[in-house]
């Protein structure tokens, strides 16, 4: 982690796998790119086995274009989806057993504040519904008690995907899926109003229409939980799969559901707003001295 | 044979526009050339899922991007 181990040692750069070579000259690392810039550097993560047209996926490159520090970061995720591709990126991943991404999250960040007292090292959590809000529940909302500083992402595909389509807490009331012909008989839980009930400074609800403002709030989300407490976005990252979404109308599906039940909702605490406004004013003035 | 995207470089370099290359699911894959401001895609890691072709062809109602047949290329 950081810089140092990024650099390649001089005398080396003809030996290094060519992708290699691409991410230390074109890459993320030490620079800042706005997500608009996609398409233009080497991004972090690299191909994965995740299916064709996964939203998820899509979510997920997006998450790594706008991590503000890369070299200064650290990823949990756990089984689930997510973690196939979290796994490929230039970013060092945890993989947590099945339900303990935020007690793993917890110890670490505590960890490397003691070890690191003078650096930002940010600590996130990326995780399906099955793995924060089903077998994971007790320990993510005990880590949102205990106020630990990291930033929670749930990715949202309201099935458990990888097994062949069992429902989860998750799952829209009503729905019908391989592994639950009955139909599910209780509401989605209400991620949202959880995490505010239970100490997050900052929280979000977001479906991957607008990268610009979905790259915006996980930044937002991470640079709070480096100052203040916990931060938690519930992001909607459709399975096209176990919902039989044809590939080409992922993207008008996740519109869809925005206009219905996934309205973009972002609630912070008034220290968490002040200290974004100062950032947000401090950029503006620098803006115009250039 | 599969289907990968393809995005027809002169049509694309009229608009000023790289909504699809930020809607990819696959990293490094629809690439955005700043100089000659046109999108390509590298094909042989296109997974074939068409959401740049609905970007730029049902969205924007541009059609520089369309999908057509491959074989694997030794």
């Amino acid at each position: 982690m950081g810089l140092e181990y990024v650099r390649i040692t001089t005398g080396f750069e003809d030996y290094m796998p060519k992708d290699y070579v691409d991410l230390v000259k074109y890459g993320q690392f030490g620079k800042e790119y706005d997500i608009q810039d996609l398409g233009t550097f080497k991004e972090l993560v690299e191909e994965h086995p995740m299916c064709a047209g996964c939203f998820m996926a899509y979510f997920i490159r997006v998450f790594y274009a706008s991590l503000p520090n890369p070299e200064d970061s650290i990823v949990i995720g756990t089984a689930g989806c997510a973690r196939l591709q979290l796994s490929q990126a230039a970013v060092p991943f945890i993989y947590g057993n099945y339900g303990d991404t935020n007690a793993v999250a917890s110890g670490l960040k505590r960890a490397l504040e003691i070890r690191f007292p003078d650096k930002n090292k940010d600590v996130i959590v990326v995780a399906g519904d099955g793995g924060l809000m089903d077998i994971g529940f007790g320990m993510t909302m005990h880590s949102w008690f205990r106020r630990e500083r990291f930033t929670t992402i749930m990715v949202d595909n309201e099935v458990y995907g990888n097994t062949g389509g069992q429902e989860s807490g998750m799952s829209p009331k009503g729905v019908q899926l391989k592994m639950a012909p009955k139909g599910k008989k209780f509401d989605k839980i209400n991620a949202v109003e959880l995490a505010k009930a239970a100490g997050c400074v900052y929280v979000a609800r977001i479906a991957p229409t607008n990268p610009k403002r979905l790259a915006k709030t996980i930044k937002r989300a991470i640079l709070a939980a480096r100052h203040f407490g916990p931060t938690f976005i519930h992001a909607y990252t459709s399975c096209n799969i176990e919902y039989s979404i044809p590939t080409e109308k992922v993207l008008e599906d996740a519109r869809n559901r925005e206009k219905n039940d996934f309205a973009f909702y972002e609630w912070m605490s008034d220290e968490v707003k002040g200290f974004f406004e100062q950032v947000e004013t401090k950029k503006k003035e620098a803006q115009e001295v250039k | 044979m599969y289907y990968v995207a393809e995005a027809k470089a002169d049509k694309c370099s009229t608009y000023k526009c790289n909504q699809c290359v930020l809607f990819c699911p696959e990293p490094n894959t629809l690439m955005f050339l700043q100089a000659k401001n046109f999108a390509y895609v590298n094909q042989a890691r296109c997974k074939g899922c068409a959401i740049c072709v609905y970007v730029c062809g049902d969205l924007l109602k541009r059609n520089c991007i369309e999908m057509v047949m491959t074989t694997v290329s030794e």
